[in-house]
């Protein structure tokens, strides 16, 4: 036991200005994954991100960048690909530990603060580092439909409209301009991919983003609204839509 | 063989035989009797307060039944101690539930929760009968039934306690409709109509179960919120 003792303490320490050099580390990862944007309509939300395969034979259509957590919510990152994967399991597992206890998925800020705990405790933990990812979370509960970012450090902000990622400044201004907060789900997702491709490098397919929404039309009918990724056909439909 | 010499040895070492009839029983039944009966838009909880122990009564009035802070209630029969902390763990779970949500839990999501905390205790149960009623989430009345170890099931109306083989078939009949010709089974009641049906009940199981009696505690859950009387019963 000796040599693992070595590491009890936090490898995140404060830095004379006050700052978390690790986070700022792991915040600097994020910024150099791929855009994810996210925009919250009237009645639903949308999440989507670029889906850039480093090379031509990469199977890109197996890769999953938006991941449904559970039937109502579903998230979306930048950054790190493997620090995601554990991000989703424990979410998963999360949202299916509330439903056995309370019969009901959990309500969207309530995942969020479990996420975000869980992020923190990797800044103050000993022997580890922080999540190399930000996370765009969504979903539709009593409250309506929210977007929620996760930063590395733990910190949480709900947003009616967002990027993280390589592009985020620009996409965020682009975003300033374009938003109003009575766009309908179908606006938003148009919204979206307007965004992502602004800073999008070559030419932007169906097999290049990935689009996962949940809410729209159904919602209002007091029909139960579920978190769906877009299928490459109905991402096709609304690349026609633009020039 | 000698089989007549087998016959006669003994086949295992003697043991003693010890009658564990003394042992200190963790558990007492205080008696009582509780009901529920859930309308369209809203429940009739019914519970005595008698306690007893035996042939002794402990209090003429020792409610049990319990308004919860989700504005629901929860009726127990059974061993009142148990039923005491039942009702702490599951009001401190509202509690959290509520500073965490921002709201209060919904009935649906307390019975299951209800359901869990239980069943935790499924090696050494809570030696309570709960009924949790409720509005549900489109304002129809809800009532939960549970066995001691978290066996859950919602009903329109139920009865548990030591004069629950008396109530229940009552109940059956004239909220259940149950063996009736012609009859609507989901037909529910109105509000005036269940609370006559409840106050009956008690007073013909106070005629013959000598644990159940003394006053009655109703409560009414409505959208309105809860209203809570008390009526007396036989002393005898």
């Amino acid at each position: 036991m000796g040599d693992t003792d070595a590491y009890s303490f936090s490898l995140t320490t404060f830095a004379p200005n006050g700052k978390l050099l690790q986070i700022e580390h792991a915040l600097a990862a994020v910024g150099n994954g791929s855009t994810s944007v996210g925009i919250k309509a009237a009645n639903g939300v949308v999440i989507a991100t670029e889906k850039k395969a480093g090379s031509s034979l990469i199977e890109v259509s197996t890769l999953e960048y938006v991941v449904k957590v559970c039937d109502t919510i579903g998230m979306v990152y930048s950054g790190m690909g493997p620090d995601f994967r554990v991000i989703v399991n424990a979410a998963r597992k999360s949202a299916q530990k509330y439903r056995r206890i309370y019969m009901e998925d959990p309500p969207v800020r309530i995942l969020v603060k479990e996420m975000a705990s869980i992020m923190q405790e990797f800044t103050q933990s000993g022997g580890v580092r922080p999540f190399g990812i930000s996370l765009l979370l969504v979903g539709v509960d009593e409250r309506g439909p929210s977007l929620y970012q996760v930063d590395p450090s733990g910190s949480y902000f709900p947003w009616k409209a967002t990027a993280i990622g390589k592009n985020m400044i620009n996409a965020k201004t682009f975003l300033e301009k374009r938003f109003n907060g009575d766009m309908e789900l179908e606006d938003a997702v148009h919204t979206a991919i307007l965004t992502l491709k602004e800073g999008f490098e070559g030419q932007m397919t169906e097999t290049s983003i990935d689009v996962g929404i949940i809410g729209g039309l159904g919602v209002e009918g007091g029909a139960k609204p579920t978190f769906q990724c877009l299928s490459p056909a109905e991402i096709k439909d609304y690349l026609s839509n633009i020039a | 063989m000698d089989f007549a010499q087998l016959q006669q040895a003994p086949t295992s070492v003697p043991t003693e035989h010890h009658s564990h009839g003394n042992r200190w029983d963790p558990y007492v039944d205080n008696g009582g009797t509780s009901l529920a009966i859930a309308g369209d838009d809203f429940v009739v909880v019914a519970s005595d307060t008698r306690q007893s122990n035996g042939y002794s009564i402990n209090s003429r009035y020792s409610p049990k039944a319990f308004k919860l802070s989700n504005d629901c209630v929860l009726a127990t029969t059974g061993y009142h101690a148990d039923a005491l902390k039942l009702v702490e763990h599951i009001e401190q779970r509202a509690q959290l539930y509520f500073h965490k949500h921002d709201r209060a839990m919904s009935v649906s999501a307390m019975a299951q929760m209800l359901s869990g905390i239980l069943y935790s205790k499924r090696f050494f149960p809570y030696y309570v009968f709960p009924i949790l009623s409720g509005l549900d989430v489109n304002g129809k009345g809800a009532v939960f039934t549970y066995d001691p170890v978290g066996n859950m099931e919602r009903v329109n109306y139920q009865a548990y306690g030591s004069a629950s083989a008396l109530v229940q078939p009552f109940l059956d009949s004239q909220v259940g409709f149950k063996n009736q010709r012609n009859a609507d089974p989901n037909r529910l009641l109105e509000q005036p109509q269940a609370l006559k049906l409840a106050i009956d009940a008690f007073t013909g199981a106070t005629e013959r179960d000598i644990h159940t009696g003394d006053w009655l505690d109703l409560f009414i859950i409505d959208r309105d919120g809860i209203r809570q009387m008390k009526r007396e019963l036989k002393h005898d």
